[in-house]
């Protein structure tokens, strides 16, 4: 009963205290304390503002729109059709996945920065035009950018629904006479749309909260999102309550969406795309395959192929802007990295041991939570799941302000520890680890620990020797899902990073101050092949896909 | 081998009884099967046997010894029973061996111990050739015998079984079943088995108890409980039947369209005017010719309103010349009336359970 | 001994082969551990640890470079060198104070206004360090009460891309900036990250007023955050002009092949002045004491230089190709305009350019 009383108080630390120390903070004068409505007032005066409010909100809808452009056809053609080429595909939009956002906005200011931007300087070579087509520091810029990093999500939402979809559902259309475009919009996309809906709202909830590529992206372009505008407030004099106080719209419009989500993946729709799938058949889609190909091509391009060849031939290039000549080659951005400047070996180490310990913590902590959810070994155990996925909800940023206001300060001090962020980031993924631990759970009898019991073993006996090992697999794969964004975990640990604990994300958007593109894509380029490495092994070990399992 | 004793157990959720105030005693050795549908409290009670549940009222008692009671309950760790489950519940991740031998290491035995007393029990469920494989490698069949000797090995005071063989095909089952009783006999071990079949029941079992609404309806061996079941729930529930109700003026019992003289009944009548009677297809005859014989109650003539060939008998739905109510009868294969003949009907009062 | 390059290495060292400065002279200057510094370095040892460096009065090389000369003179010492815009730097220690977890050591900004506002709140350590004295005249004594000290200085002119603009064509006076000409060609900073933008703004407020930037926000200017970044845009082509141009930045820039010039105004030259402070409850102090030392030093002001800076000792001459502030107009607002008006700027820069 002790240990479960633990887990509890650990997520009463974690989650509930850093909220609600948020929320009541947004309602206190800076110094006294005493109630006070003032905080708003000052947060929500400034015309400015309340713009940049708008603005996020006009960024999350274009991220989402268009995100759903890119990833419903992807989606439909890698389940549905005889598209070529499509685990290159899948694996492209995996690539999509690990590649954080604010070095995507990094790769598409080197290809669409005005004047400079590589695709601009071949517009202009091509044309002769005086001045180039594409303007990345612009709001549709922005949108280009997130949109491309956060399509994955819609993908993965929609592909695992559509592979729910028995061929038996579109041949009963068939034989009533109907085509494969009519039978495709009029049938199968009707029957997945709460997933693609799902994936939507994930995809405005990410672009609202994203720190890095509006930093990026939407300083130089002149315009203030949500994010950006909370960082202000932590400029001198540091306004923890107006902060807190600006955020609450960003909470209330998350747990909206939430609810809506729900609500909608909760209606009939879904319940009879789920269940057994029935046999399934591959569209046949003729001379009009390579038009799909085409099309994914060119999603790939805009999310990989382009921003990583730029990223990589500036990795490399002694200056970017000189272009692909031998003579422009250099390994000295590595060099510098890794020999001459201090921060960056041990910015690199504490970035891969962080987002290590995190993934372990966070992957305890929820499997201890899903344990006793599932066995109700505690009256009101819905409430802990509940708490478990309540981070969800919460902007990194946000997240960050509440842990800051909470534990920064005397008498637990953790500013500028590597507790702080370890414990930051463990609360920000815990959903991930949890949702993971609670499938691998659920997937297990009940009746095989009752075996155990029933035969003379405690329940710990029971946890260590048969459910533990039964869950290795699910566990592994929990710990690389946290584990990825851990190691890229920007707006969360922006504010609680000391100089001993700086991360490489954090790294990058300092270094990115000065513009330095070459160091910056260098790092970008190191955190990027260590993650592929570590989430080639971790699938090699538990097999292969478990990425596209997220989320479901 | 233990005795089991079940004082007044109930189990309430909220305001729902699952299990409704029980009594139960199995003596040592004694097999006994909880029957009853889905939803009856039969699998709450074995549940509630092995500790997994406590009871919100009642006593469970083993030789005496108190295990459960509202105030506390002894872990299921620490009862020495073991069970069986639906799911088989073997352990993927060990080897049929493992599995078996798990139970034996709790119990601290020396190795050579544990391997000789595996390899017997792997012996008498005809699994020692497939000791070293994984419960994936196995069929259904022989992953329930693993789970089999695995709660056998240890010799555990109570053994209890959740329907173990719901999840087998229809031939295997009907051999599970006849082993389980031949495991049963073997080594005499105090068995509470939960089914919803009642064919397993009557196969296993020394004496059944039929659940409904968590409440015990009537305990008693497949003979008597399928001939003498005393209510209308249990009579419905152990085969088919047809439920006629009467007039009893102390003289005769009036039905629908025929009558029955009291006479007959030796006795088993109350004095109440009301009654029903549960009477199997199989325990009335039917015929084509008005019997020449007549036995103590009369013939009762019949229209045959439709007939099934089933291979084994036929199925028959009648009705009294002078009623509406329909009855089933089921009669030899060679006894071919056509639909909407005339036939006759006779009862055979011995065979009718009066059930209220 | 390597001069710290990011573009080219080898370039880098040969640049100080160029200006003769040999081993042995680097040599002498280590040599020149007075007394009092060697007592500084003793105590320092016992501290252990790595020193922290917050700093925005360089770009990443050049603050590196320090970094590791301190390391190389006083070997078994470290510093880790922070290297942020002014504005973060000083978010950063203003959190730390309000947490009460000072992990701060030496705080270098470039906004002389966060030095008067930490002096007040008493976030500094008091300590006069014997080179102070040593400094030019116009780098001394700015805080008498021995708060903070200026430890370097630099200008902000107008720079160009060579290869888009030509030299008769470039803007020699600030107001040239509002030409249409250069519309959607400015690449500026940002007041509220770059402590450099901040002076220079309020310094161009007080000659033009802030209409100058009203009308300068009509020539859609690209707004970077580092006043350094503008030296990148250069580079890349992104703009023609660097409204904001740090000499030394784009100097050295220069001098490794960009084609880049700085246009020193004929209204005048911003100059800034850079203070650093040891934070008071820090966890080196001693070590923060002998850093404090070592960025007044000679030794410290040759890296300056060599780097296309300003020198604060008159022992050190400018890099061939830099000119220094007293051989130009230059102009500058004072440490009470900056201390009130550097916030006031921000602000109106805010609802200028919107960001």
């Amino acid at each position: 009963m002790l240990v479960w009383l633990i887990l509890i108080g650990l997520l009463v630390f974690l989650v509930l205290n850093p909220i609600l120390r948020l929320i009541v903070s947004s309602l206190q004068q800076a110094d006294t304390g005493r109630f006070t409505l003032e905080n708003y007032r000052a947060a929500y005066g400034n015309i400015r503002h309340l713009q940049a409010l708008l603005n996020s909100l006009e960024l999350g809808v274009g991220v989402a729109l268009l995100a759903s452009c890119f990833a419903v056809p992807l989606a439909w053609a890698i389940s549905r059709t005889d598209m070529p080429g499509k685990p290159f595909i899948r694996l492209m939009v995996f690539a999509a996945f690990v590649t954080p956002p604010y070095l995507g906005a990094i790769g598409w200011i080197l290809l669409a920065g005005p004047n400079s931007g590589w695709l601009n300087k071949a517009w202009l070579a091509l044309t002769g035009a005086d001045h180039g087509i594409f303007n990345i520091y612009s709001m549709a810029g922005l949108i280009l950018v997130v949109a491309v990093t956060s399509f994955p999500y819609t993908f993965v939402f929609t592909s695992s629904a559509l592979d729910l979809v028995s061929s038996e559902m579109e041949d009963a259309a068939n034989i009533l006479g109907s085509r494969t475009l009519r039978t495709t919009l009029r049938v199968t996309l009707p029957l997945v749309t709460p997933a693609i809906i799902g994936g939507i709202i994930i995809s405005f909830l990410e672009a609202i909260a994203l720190f890095g590529a509006p930093a990026l992206i939407a300083l130089p372009a002149r315009f203030n999102v949500v994010s950006t505008q909370l960082w202000q407030f932590f400029e001198y004099p540091v306004r923890i309550e107006e902060a807190a106080a600006y955020s609450i719209p960003l909470l209330a419009i998350t747990v909206l969406m939430f609810w809506l989500q729900r609500r909608i993946l909760g209606r009939r729709g879904y319940a009879s795309v789920s269940g057994k799938g029935g046999e399934r058949r591959m569209i046949a889609l003729g001379p009009w395959r390579w038009v799909m190909f085409g099309y994914a091509l060119l999603v790939c391009a805009l999310s990989v192929f382009l921003p990583m060849i730029v990223l990589l031939q500036a990795a490399f290039a002694k200056a970017w802007g000189r272009g692909f000549s031998l003579d422009n080659l250099t390994l000295h951005n590595f060099y510098y990295l890794l020999v001459e400047q201090t921060q960056a070996k041990q910015t690199i180490l504490n970035t891969f041991v962080y987002a290590g310990v995190t993934a372990v913590a966070a992957v305890s902590l929820s499997l201890a939570i899903a344990y006793v959810v599932s066995r109700k070994l505690v009256p009101w155990s819905n409430v802990l799941g509940f708490l478990c996925i309540a981070p969800f909800v919460i902007p990194g940023i946000v997240l960050a302000i509440g842990f800051y206001a909470a534990y920064a300060s005397p008498p637990l001090a953790l500013y500028g520890t590597a507790t702080i962020l370890i414990l930051g980031f463990t609360t920000r993924f815990l959903p991930i680890a949890y949702t993971s631990s609670a499938a691998g759970l659920r997937s297990i009898n009940p009746e095989m620990e009752e075996a155990v019991r029933i035969l003379g073993g405690s329940r710990f006996l029971a946890i260590r020797r048969v459910l533990i090992p039964l869950l290795k697999k699910s566990l592994a794969g929990a710990w690389i899902l946290v584990f990825i964004p851990a190691t890229r975990e920007l707006s969360s640990a922006i504010f609680l990073v000391g100089p001993n604990t700086r991360v490489i994300s954090v790294m990058l958007f300092d270094l990115s101050e000065e513009g330095n593109f070459e160091v910056l894509a260098a790092l970008g380029v190191i955190l990027l092949i260590a993650t592929i490495v570590i989430a080639a092994i971790g699938s090699k070990l538990i097999g292969r896909d478990f990425m596209l399992r997220r989320n479901t | 081998m233990s005795r089991l004793t079940l004082t007044g157990i109930s189990k309430r959720y909220a305001d729902f009884a699952a299990v409704d105030n029980i009594d139960l005693e199995l003596q040592s050795g004694e097999f006994v099967s909880l029957l009853g549908p889905s939803g009856c409290g039969k699998t709450t009670t074995l549940r509630m046997i092995a500790g997994f549940v406590d009871p919100t009222s009642g006593t469970i008692e083993v030789d005496g010894e108190l295990l459960s009671s509202p105030k506390g309950s002894i872990p299921p760790d620490r009862r020495q029973m073991s069970m069986i489950f639906q799911s088989y519940a073997v352990w993927p991740n060990m080897t049929v061996e493992q599995n078996v031998a798990f139970g034996l290491e709790l119990r601290k035995l020396g190795k050579s111990e544990i391997k000789r007393r595996v390899g017997e029990m792997l012996e008498i469920v005809h699994m020692s050739h497939l000791a070293d494989r994984y419960p994936s490698e196995l069929s259904g069949g022989q992953q329930q015998r693993v789970s089999l000797a695995r709660a056998i090995v240890i010799r555990p005071s109570i053994l209890l079984l959740d329907e173990p063989l719901s999840n087998l095909d229809a031939a295997l089952r009907e051999e599970m079943r006849f082993e389980i009783r031949r495991l049963h006999d073997e080594f005499h071990i105090t068995t509470v088995y939960v089914t919803h079949d009642q064919a397993e029941a009557m196969v296993t079992s020394d004496r059944i108890a039929v659940m409904n609404h968590g409440r015990i309806e009537q305990i008693d061996d497949p003979r008597t409980l399928y001939d003498r079941p005393k209510t209308r729930f249990v009579a419905g529930f152990i085969g088919r039947t047809n439920f006629i109700e009467g007039d009893n003026d102390g003289h005769r019992i009036s039905f629908d369209g025929f009558a029955l003289p009291c006479a007959a009944f030796d006795g088993i009548l109350s004095s109440q005017r009301k009654t029903v009677f549960s009477v199997r297809p199989h325990s009335m005859w039917l015929s084509e010719t008005q019997p020449t014989t007549p036995g103590i109650c009369p013939p009762v003539e019949v229209l045959v309103l439709e007939r099934a060939f089933l291979g084994e008998h036929w199925d028959y739905v009648v009705k009294p010349r002078a009623g509406a109510t329909t009855l089933r009868v089921a009669t030899s294969p060679v006894n071919d009336i056509a639909v909407g003949a005339s036939a006759w009907l006779q009862l055979e009062p011995h065979q009718m359970a009066l059930i209220g | 001994m390597y001069s710290l390059r990011r573009r080219d290495f080898i370039l880098g060292s040969s640049t100080l082969l160029m200006l003769g400065i040999s081993q042995t002279a680097i040599g002498q200057l280590a040599a020149e551990i007075t007394p009092h510094e060697k007592d500084l370095y003793e105590s320092a040892k016992k501290e252990g640890g790595e020193l922290t460096w917050y700093t925005a009065q360089s770009d990443d090389i050049t603050a590196q470079a320090l970094g590791r000369s301190f390391e190389s003179l006083y070997p078994s010492l470290k510093v880790n060198v922070l290297r942020t815009t002014a504005q973060v730097a000083y978010q950063r220690v203003t959190q730390e104070i309000k947490a009460s977890a000072i992990q701060c050591d030496v705080f270098s900004s470039t906004d002389i206004g966060h030095s008067v506002a930490l002096k007040a709140r008493g976030a500094f350590e008091k300590f006069v360090p014997d080179n102070a004295s040593k400094v030019l005249d116009i780098y001394k004594g700015y805080d008498p009460d021995g708060y903070y000290f200026v430890t370097s200085a630099g200008l902000i002119g107008i720079g160009y891309n060579t290869a888009k603009v030509k030299e008769p064509d470039a803007p020699n006076n600030w107001t040239n900036l509002l030409d249409p000409k250069w519309n959607n060609n400015i690449a500026l900073g940002h007041p509220g990250f770059s402590g450099y933008v901040g002076t220079w703004a309020l310094t161009l407020r007080n000659q033009y007023g802030w209409e100058f930037f009203e009308k300068l926000a009509k020539n859609n200017p690209r707004v970077g955050r580092s006043i350094n970044d503008t030296v990148t845009m250069l580079n890349a082509g992104e703009s023609s002009i660097a409204g904001s141009g740090p000499a030394g930045t784009l100097l050295q820039s220069a001098q490794k092949g960009n084609p880049l010039a700085l246009s020193y105004p004929a209204d005048g030259t911003v100059l800034i002045i850079a203070p650093s402070s040891i934070m008071k409850g820090c966890k080196h102090p001693a070590t923060a004491r002998l850093f404090m030392e070592f960025l007044l030093s000679a030794r410290a002001s040759q890296i300056w230089a060599n780097h296309f800076n300003e020198s604060i000792r008159p022992e050190v001459s400018p890099h061939e190709g830099a000119i220094s502030a007293k051989d130009i107009k230059v102009i500058r607002p004072t440490v009470e305009q900056i201390t009130r008006g550097v916030p006031e700027v921000i602000k109106q820069w805010r609802e200028t350019f919107g960001v």
